[in-house]
């Protein structure tokens, strides 16, 4: 009674495996082509036609600290923003506004790539710019670094 | 046994990580529970990359050594710290007075880590690495130092965190959290400063610790320093002294807690409401790297950010705090101005008839265009395409004089480099005060000085520089005397292993100048500044227009056409002289400043800043970059070249292009360089190509290129604080 009942879970959980894996490779269905993602979602053509940055964005100037370093987002140039007369407030006509900025986030170039190319944006890569680092030492402080001029 | 573990045994992965992710039953490890002790792990570990994507420089690759940092062996250069082992291997270590672009100070002791068989904790941003230490940044030694100072630090800093401008990127905020302790032991009062003033950029609230010990070599002036001992210390400047440095602004950046903040940007908003679009800067030809961070439709401030190459990680104070002038002066409307001299708001539709019909009107070698400093590349290329499909070629960039050399791309950009600079060990510097010019320029030679005690000499006007120069002359004689080897400066040139020309782009607009370019093509020949593996021979741009102008081939068919021009198109060009302009001249201004242009024009078209829209420029080292829109544009203004583009199609000869993707690939056709962003483009040929010069050097000396570096084109004069700025600061 038992070896059965174990022999029908492991039957169930090799079969969720095998599927799984199909649906992870090669399944017709979860193929995504290009611009794809967009036409199904309901998003407005205008907004499937855009033009992106891609970004990796810098360290804040006035921290040390690397932790946000290193992702990489995506800019949608989007400027259509205005103070509203009513109460102050910014409005924007644009849904993207402020996708990019808080929205989206990805942990390497390519997939940020993937992402675009999936909903269509034409897109544009920022060079990412990294630090050098040169070894440096307490003592060159006090080094003697020949006669002044 | 239980079933459930029983079924988990059976099917238990055969080591794969993704099936374990899938499959979220019960595991045991019997490994775990043996008796014999596990294996170092270290050949599984994947290997760490450095922190922030860092680069390694090894001066010298067999002074390799080798360190643990948490048991993780990192191969680092002999000489680094400890700190930097650290950061090699990705573990970053709480800090607040080493900056890795100063020097280091080693005084606020945050850094402090365990190392193996050192009987106290290590002060790591001082301590070189010695091959094979073991150093362990993650240990309860470590983590108990690290709250012991931070409760010294927190014991005198305020609790003003919900107010202060440095709330939210503050890394003592941060290192509190995560380092500090959950409660303090500190009873007494706490010790309050007097707000300082210190010039209209920088207000200095609160003083934490003794960090600013590595500002001053930033700035190469001692303005800023300590007063009193101990409790009673605070930072000041001696004896109510302004600071007076360009790059002033940058202690902002430096200074890791709220001790000094930016004055335009107090208490205007907080970091978290702003988006920062990373774009680059266009007051000066260095084309700094920077973040324009906005509140909806406003610009806010600017910071720097990182590029090696370019800016390092600070910017000019004029990059920094031109922005207000974004916001003040703007031109919002297509506008013509009346028979009673005012100016009264149309549409674009009848502005654009109008411009279209008085071109129409002159004969083609009766229009000029001119570009204005801040144009960008695009804007500049439908201009030109505009003009020549008109039948005029007088167009022109303002800057670079009546005659431009634009044959040879060596003869108008830097052809070292601005990080190579630091190379160089002699600079001669040409007519040129880059302080003023382009401080982040004059920041690496100053660097370059202090670091490898380089020597500069200099021929213009007298002027003061913030490191140690030699003032050979204030003329073009001295400059025969040196080409000619009759002057002491020669043997100097001659013995440099690196020698640096850099020659000042306001020689561009004298009569002699290619007979002044001769005289310093003949120094480079004679002082070998040109090898093949050292090009030496530098000229500093001023606008960030120039470069790409010249690339684009902006150049005036004829010196005299302003004399006999009927209509004038000004994109943006302010500096012109148009005194020589005849009255019945038609003069179009195109821009976003009601500036100096407005004043002579009969038309104006409203376009957008440099903060609004997506433009292509070139800086002085010949790298191109690429702006991008932060805010939305004013009023009813639109980017430069779509304007052109229209009034194109308006006048009956409609340019081939309405993308901004379809007019980079006509700028391809032109100057492919334009195009690889982010690339430093080196010039091919040599001047040497050049035919002799048949003109005489003139006796006038050099002039100074720019009288006052905080207002240097349309945004910065209309900048409220580049005027306080320039009242206080330049005040003799």
């Amino acid at each position: 009674m038992a070896s059965s009942r174990v022999l029908s879970l492991t039957r169930a959980h090799r079969l969720a495996l095998l599927s799984s894996r199909r649906w992870l490779s090669s399944h017709p269905l979860a193929e995504v082509n290009p611009c794809e993602v967009g036409m199904i979602s309901g998003i407005p053509e205008q907004h499937l036609r855009r033009r992106v940055i891609i970004y990796s964005p810098a360290r804040t100037a006035t921290q040390q600290g690397s932790g946000k370093v290193g992702r990489w987002k995506i800019n949608f140039l989007s400027t259509q923003k205005w103070e509203n007369p009513l109460m102050g407030w910014t409005s924007t006509g644009d849904p993207y506004a402020n996708v990019g900025e808080a929205g989206l986030d990805f942990e390497s170039e390519e997939a940020a790539k993937a992402f675009a190319e999936k909903h269509g944006w034409e897109y544009e890569v920022k060079k990412r710019h990294t630090p050098l680092l040169k070894p440096k030492s307490y003592a060159g402080n006090f080094k003697w670094k020949g006669p002044a001029n | 046994m239980g079933l459930g573990l029983l079924a988990s045994r059976l099917i238990r992965p055969q080591k794969t990580a993704a099936r374990n992710l899938l499959l979220r039953s019960i595991v045991t490890k019997p490994e775990l529970q043996s008796a014999e002790p596990a294996t170092t792990p270290q050949p599984d570990l994947p290997p760490r990359t450095p922190l922030a994507g860092a680069r390694v420089h090894f001066p010298n690759p067999d002074d390799a050594i080798e360190v643990f940092v948490d048991g993780y062996p990192v191969k680092i250069p002999k000489g680094m710290t400890v700190l930097q082992a650290c950061e090699v291997a990705g573990v970053d270590i709480p800090r607040f007075c080493y900056h890795s672009r100063l020097s280091i100070a080693g005084n606020c002791r945050m850094c402090l880590v365990e190392v193996e068989k050192s009987p106290k904790p290590v002060a790591s941003c001082a301590m070189p690495a010695l091959p094979g230490m073991k150093i362990k940044t993650d240990t309860p030694v470590a983590k108990k130092a690290r709250e012991g100072v931070m409760e010294f630090l927190l014991m005198n800093h305020p609790l003003d965190c919900p107010i202060c401008d440095q709330g939210g990127e503050c890394d003592l905020q941060d290192q509190s959290m995560a380092f500090g302790s959950d409660r303090g032991r500190f009873t007494e009062v706490k010790r309050s400063v007097v707000d300082k003033n210190l010039g209209p950029l920088c207000c200095d609230m609160i003083k934490l610790g003794r960090v600013l010990w590595g500002i001053v070599k930033l700035l190469g002036v001692q303005d800023l320093g300590m007063l009193g001992r101990g409790s009673g210390e605070e930072i000041g400047t001696y004896v109510e002294k302004l600071m007076t440095s360009e790059l002033s602004g940058n202690v902002i950046d430096i200074c890791p807690v709220g001790a000094l903040t930016s004055k335009p940007f107090a208490f205007k908003a907080r970091n978290w409401e702003l988006k920062g679009t990373e774009t680059i800067d266009v007051t000066d030809a260095v084309g700094s790297n920077i973040r324009i961070d906005s509140r909806g439709p406003e610009v806010m401030r600017i910071t720097p950010r990182l590029n090696e190459d370019i800016n390092e990680e600070w910017i000019s104070d004029k990059t920094r705090f031109c922005y207000d002038g974004l916001k003040r002066q703007r031109l919002n409307d297509p506008m013509i101005r009346g028979a009673d001299g005012r100016f009264k708001a149309v549409s674009w539709h009848d502005v654009l008839a109008v411009v279209a019909e008085i071109a129409h009107q002159v004969k083609p070698e009766e229009m000029v265009g001119i570009a204005g400093k801040l144009s960008d590349a695009e804007s500049m290329m439908a201009l030109k395409d505009f003009l020549n499909k008109m039948g005029s070629n007088n167009v022109w960039c303002e800057g670079n004089g009546p005659s431009p050399n634009a044959d040879l791309r060596s003869g108008y950009i830097m052809n070292t480099g601005i990080n190579g600079l630091e190379n160089a060990d002699v600079f001669l510097l040409v007519g040129t005060q880059p302080r003023v010019e382009a401080a982040m320029v004059n920041a690496r030679i100053r660097k370059t000085v202090r670091g490898s005690n380089a020597k500069v000499a200099y021929v213009g006007p007298p002027t003061e520089f913030n490191y140690d120069c030699e003032h050979l002359g204030t003329g073009p004689e001295t400059l025969t005397e040196i080409a000619e080897g009759r002057h002491s400066f020669c043997s100097t040139l001659s013995n440099a292993k690196n020698p640096a020309i850099i020659v000042g782009a306001g020689l561009f607009e004298r009569s002699d100048k290619d007979a002044i370019f001769s005289a310093v093509e003949a120094i480079a020949k004679n002082g070998n500044v040109v090898r093949p593996d050292w090009n030496g021979f530098n000229v500093l741009l001023l606008n960030a227009a120039q470069a790409a102008a010249l690339d684009l081939g902006l150049v005036p068919e004829s010196s005299q056409s302003i004399e006999s021009a009927k209509f004038v198109y000004l994109m943006g060009a302010d500096d012109v002289d148009l005194e020589k302009l005849p009255n019945d001249a038609f003069v179009v201004y195109q821009g976003h400043h009601g500036d100096r242009g407005v004043y002579r024009a009969n038309v104006v078209l409203p376009a957008s800043a440099f903060s609004e829209k997506e433009g292509t420029y070139e800086n002085t080292e010949g790298c191109t970059q690429q702006t991008l829109p932060a805010v939305p544009t004013v009023g009813d203004a639109r980017d430069d070249w779509k304007i052109i583009r229209a009034l194109s199609e308006v006048a009956g000869v409609k340019l081939p292009y309405d993308t901004v993707g379809a007019i980079r690939s006509r700028i391809k056709t032109v100057a492919p360089n334009l195009l690889s962003v982010e690339e430093r483009e080196p010039a091919t040929f040599w001047a040497s190509l050049k035919p002799d010069a048949t003109q005489k050097t003139s006796s006038t000396p050099f002039k100074a290129a720019i009288e006052n570096f905080y207002m240097t084109d349309s945004i910065t004069r209309a900048s409220k604080i580049m005027a306080q700025c320039s009242a206080l600061l330049l005040k003799k």
